[in-house]
């Protein structure tokens, strides 16, 4: 078999540069400083995205039907890339004031990120569960990176724990879906159909849109193939937080370094839904009526318990942690609305499912670098703590009020377009009361959002330190950017839309073919 | 030989009791072992697929699927006994019930 390497090269160039920083941040002790790490890796993730959507654009192939290259694959590169070159430019100051061994700290997030690049091109299980081993891995060690922490201890142990738990259930679901299709690959299209067989196919046959006489019963293998499912539904959950799943997720939040809290609640996500969103709709989507249900159960438990779980907190991380649950909620709905009559509403959902995704981790990211800027000069991450912050810094707090803005889905800002698409999709799809719940949701959310910026701007600065302060130049330029593009996806979603749409259209190419061919 | 559907049952109650281990035990490190008893019955339920189907169509990959889990579950007890170590360091105890500082 030919192995077309030039197809995967962004992926090896990040796994030598994690190695390189590593390596080098030992070699080089004490004779380089240590924000040199910082700034060379940021300056290498920029290089490395712009050449990748530059070169691989108009790539549609794979490399030996395991990882796939196509529009989604490097929509979700530049994308990633794109998350951890914000991410290292928010946490350098953080990291020089706060924490050991740079070297490391940016390798991990070099390395959780190849996992999250492969995670995204993956389409067969073995290579989709290696990623996501590589990726939860290096958030173990980062969350507990803090190493003399007992908080960062405690979030990494819980962490820890609850994810190889989740790892376990979902490879007993991948090895009924094994047994049941015979398959680990999603959708190897197969022109003699000599080579491998794929999920998809096989589960397009259960389903009578094919037609293969060497088949099991389908009967037979319903309980299996139901069963397997709903395991790699939970598995999945887990990885995405949603509820049931969720009870890991605030204490990692809180007790992860603030930057790792902020590349954990939108790469981590981002990364585990566009596993979410392949597997579902280039193998599952066969049997879509099967998962669809427990699917939106998931999705309405975790958008009501999300938010009435934030009502209640106190501290700002934390609170983040659970409206990034209910955001996973929302995200949930597009992937429950994959189950639609057409596969145009199918693609239509995916669409949207990705373009929120986008919208929110654009929004975190801008909320979480205020959030450092503002944690670097304190100390502090409760809410009481940004008492008057209007004053004192009113940058941060017009960007602390915008980004939590865009997540209540208030208009102006993406999270409102972006919202509006997903429950669009929902109700054109059939799912009236998820969309309902949805909205609901929403409006609950606007409360604990607005405490925040109520403490920001009604009250006046409290406490001994009371005097303004700078934020230092690159994370003020980086804010400001990722403020302009939440603006901007909020007024005009229509390019991004665009893109979004050509990327997710390749994950239906298998469905069109085998719906034409029962057609025939 | 014994039947596909013995083989899955041991599987299946192998896996169950780990899932009962993770779910009752306190002990950090039980946990982890508890863990490990779930990978096992997913290693054999790969391998028992494999056999007993689909390698009559050349199909190998639930054998590959199982070093694969071997090589994983190894390493994710090296992490994850290096957390527990720092955790007992910081707090003395392995407990899950007594590393209680975040809540709600």
């Amino acid at each position: 078999m030919d192995l077309e390497y030039q197809l995967i090269v962004p992926e090896f160039v990040l796994a030598t540069l994690a190695t390189l920083v590593v390596a080098g941040a030992l070699i080089f002790r004490g004779r380089v400083r240590q924000e040199f790490w910082g700034y060379a890796t940021a300056g290498a993730l920029l290089i490395l995205a712009i050449l990748t959507a530059v070169f691989y654009w108009d790539t549609n192939d794979d490399f030996a039907n395991v990882l796939a290259v196509d529009h989604f694959t490097v929509l979700f590169r530049v994308f990633f890339l794109g998350i951890a070159f914000f991410t290292v430019l928010a946490a350098i100051q953080f990291a020089g004031d706060r924490l050991k061994n740079h070297g490391e700290f940016y390798g991990l997030i070099l390395f959780a990120t190849l996992g999250m690049m492969l995670l995204g091109a993956a389409r067969e299980l073995l290579t989709a569960y290696l990623a996501l081993e590589l990726l939860s891995f290096s958030f173990y060690i980062l969350v507990g990176f803090n190493k003399l922490n007992p908080f960062s201890n405690e979030g990494s142990l819980k962490y820890m724990l609850l994810g190889a738990f989740s790892s376990a259930l979902m490879l007993y679901g991948i090895s009924l879906i094994y047994g049941v299709t015979g398959s680990t690959t999603y959708s190897a299209i197969d022109p003699d159909g000599s080579g491998i067989r794929s999920i998809a196919g096989q589960l397009a046959n259960f389903t009578g849109v094919g037609g293969d006489s060497s088949l099991p019963d389908p009967d037979a293998v319903r309980p299996g193939l139901l069963i397997g499912l709903i395991l790699i539904t939970a598995g999945l959950g887990f990885k995405v937080s949603a509820v049931p799943f969720h009870q890991w997720t605030p204490d990692a939040y809180q007790g992860a370094p603030l930057p790792i809290t902020a590349f954990l609640s939108a790469g981590g996500k981002a990364a585990a839904f566009a596993f979410f969103l392949r597997l579902y709709s280039e193998a599952f989507l066969p049997v879509a009526a099967e998962w669809a249900w427990f699917v939106a159960i998931l999705a309405a438990v975790t958008m009501i318990t999300g938010n009435l779980m934030a009502l209640q907190q106190t501290n700002l991380k934390r609170l983040m942690a659970y409206s990034s649950i209910s955001q996973v909620g929302y995200l949930l709905v597009g992937i429950v609305a994959l189950n639609a009559e057409t596969i145009g509403q199918s693609q239509d959902a995916a669409a949207a499912l990705v373009l929120h995704l986008i919208g929110y981790v654009a929004t975190n990211i801008a909320v979480f670098t205020a959030i450092i800027a503002f944690y670097n000069r304190t100390g502090r991450d409760d809410i009481v703590d940004v008492r008057g912050l209007a004053e004192r810094q009113p940058f941060l707090a017009f960007v602390l009020a915008a980004g939590l803005f865009s997540l209540a889905g208030m208009p102006l800002f993406a999270g409102f377009a972006t919202k509006f698409i997903v429950f669009q999709v929902a109700f054109s799809n059939g799912f009236l009361w998820l969309g309902a719940i949805g909205v609901t949701a929403s409006f609950v959310s606007l409360y604990y959002y607005l405490m925040v910026i109520k403490q920001m701007y009604l009250y006046e600065p409290e406490g001994t330190d009371r005097a303004r302060f700078r934020v230092p130049r690159p994370m003020a330029l980086a804010i400001a950017l990722l403020v302009a593009g939440v603006f901007f996806l909020g007024l005009y979603p229509t390019p991004l839309f665009d893109v979004i749409n050509e990327s997710t259209a390749g994950l239906f190419q298998q469905a069109i073919e085998t719906s034409a061919s029962a057609v025939r | 030989m014994p039947a596909l559907e013995h083989v899955l049952v041991v599987n299946a109650v192998l896996f169950a009791i780990g899932a009962m281990g993770v779910l009752t035990r306190r002990n950090a490190v039980l946990i982890l072992l508890s863990v490990e008893l779930m990978l096992n019955a997913v290693s054999l339920n790969m391998v028992a697929f494999a056999v007993y189907g689909h390698i009559d169509f050349g199909n190998i990959t639930g054998i590959v699927f199982a070093f694969f889990i071997i090589v994983i579950a190894a390493a994710e007890v090296a992490l994850a006994l290096g957390i527990v170590v720092r955790t007992f360091r910081n707090r003395a105890t392995a407990n899950v019930d007594e590393v209680n500082l975040l809540k709600w």
